[in-house]
């Protein structure tokens, strides 16, 4: 499966997943079965690095390693190649594992009242808020209602969007 | 690159569609060859495929579908991908500062004015955003730290020794709270 990329959603995907340098490695990998030396050396990407990054694909299921053990020395080679075709299942995990943390978020924000300092300190329960008499814990002002209807408006038409795609 | 990612590609490339008899030419193959790969595209799910009339021949017109990608596109918050990607975290949803980071990116691509409006209400918008502020929440805002210095006694300690600005370094707020003990 063709996989772009230059797409945002894959690259902020990946991106996050393995950072620039891990980019950077995908992007100049060499074709066929490799060992993470030749990755290193065509890449231009530091061993340390390739190492870490193929140690996350492999986690995600985007990367493929053969161990190869070597009849004189009995050393163990591993090759590696890069297999993006399950990614499309990769996305569909991450969003479900975004929503069921959105859901938790939304229920903890309409379900409670806040209070903030506003020097931007701390933001507290209600029930937190009594407890420090309505005193910043931090500095010691005097705390304010803080009003998070916005916030849970835009998190809940957020939700709504992603439950009916 | 095999015939089917080429043939997908070009699919791709033409948002109003393409005839399937102008692909195959494009290719170079025969159109039997070309009936196969387009069916094991449309078997995959990534073009549509409707009954359509080029230059008075029966043929069809293809397109890729766009719905796939875009599904994911809410996945992003401005240019932050989910919160939740390569988390390694104890997870909190509550008072996850990425996650508060990535809700409040919200707005601003989805309205404007939702910024505006969110410090409209509490009156001071440095306030807010700081509050907003993944780093903030991260540092204060567990539960643990709000209950060890969240006590009435604690916050009247604070205030007599003016060390307002300082509190927030975890040994002075050991020493705020040893003379309680004692």
């Amino acid at each position: 499966m063709l996989v772009d990329f230059n797409d945002r959603v894959i690259r902020g995907y990946l991106m996050s997943l393995i950072g620039e340098e891990g980019l950077k490695m995908i992007e100049n990998m060499p074709e066929g079965e490799v060992t993470d030396e030749e990755i290193a050396e065509t890449s231009g990407v530091l061993l340390n690095t390739v190492r870490r990054t193929l140690f996350i694909l492999y986690e995600n299921k985007f990367a493929i390693v053969a161990r190869e053990r070597d009849s004189n020395s009995g050393w163990l080679t591993y090759l590696w190649h890069l297999d993006f075709s399950d990614i499309e299942h990769q996305l569909m995990r991450e969003k479900k594992k975004l929503m069921r943390s959105l859901k938790t978020r939304l229920d903890f924000e309409e379900g409670n009242v806040f209070y903030v300092c506003p020097q931007g300190c701390v933001r507290l329960l209600f029930d937190e808020a009594i407890e420090t008499e309505f005193l910043c814990p931090m500095c010691g002002e005097d705390l304010v209602f803080y009003d998070n209807s916005v916030f849970v408006e835009t998190l809940q038409k957020r939700l709504d969007a992603l439950i009916s795609s | 690159m095999d015939l089917e990612e080429e043939a997908f590609k070009i699919i791709s490339k033409h948002k109003d569609g393409i005839f399937q008899n102008t692909i195959w030419k494009e290719l170079d193959i025969d159109s039997r060859k070309c009936s196969r790969i387009i069916k094991k595209l449309q078997d995959k799910d990534l073009i549509i495929r409707e009954v359509a009339v080029s230059n008075g021949a029966r043929t069809y017109l293809l397109r890729a579908k766009e719905e796939a990608k875009e599904k994911y596109d809410l996945l992003l918050s401005g240019e932050m991908f989910s919160a939740c990607t390569s988390c390694t975290g104890d997870c909190q949803p509550e008072y996850c500062g990425r996650l508060s980071e990535w809700i409040s990116n919200l707005p601003i691509e989805e309205e404007g004015a939702g910024e505006a409006e969110e410090t409209e209400d509490v009156g001071e918008p440095q306030e807010v955003e700081d509050v907003g502020e993944p780093q903030e929440v991260e540092d204060v805002g567990e539960p643990q730290e709000v209950e060890d210095v969240g006590e009435p006694q604690e916050a009247e300690d604070v205030e007599e020794s003016q060390e307002a600005e300082d509190v927030e370094e975890p040994q002075e707020a050991e020493d705020v709270e040893e003379p309680q003990e004692a």
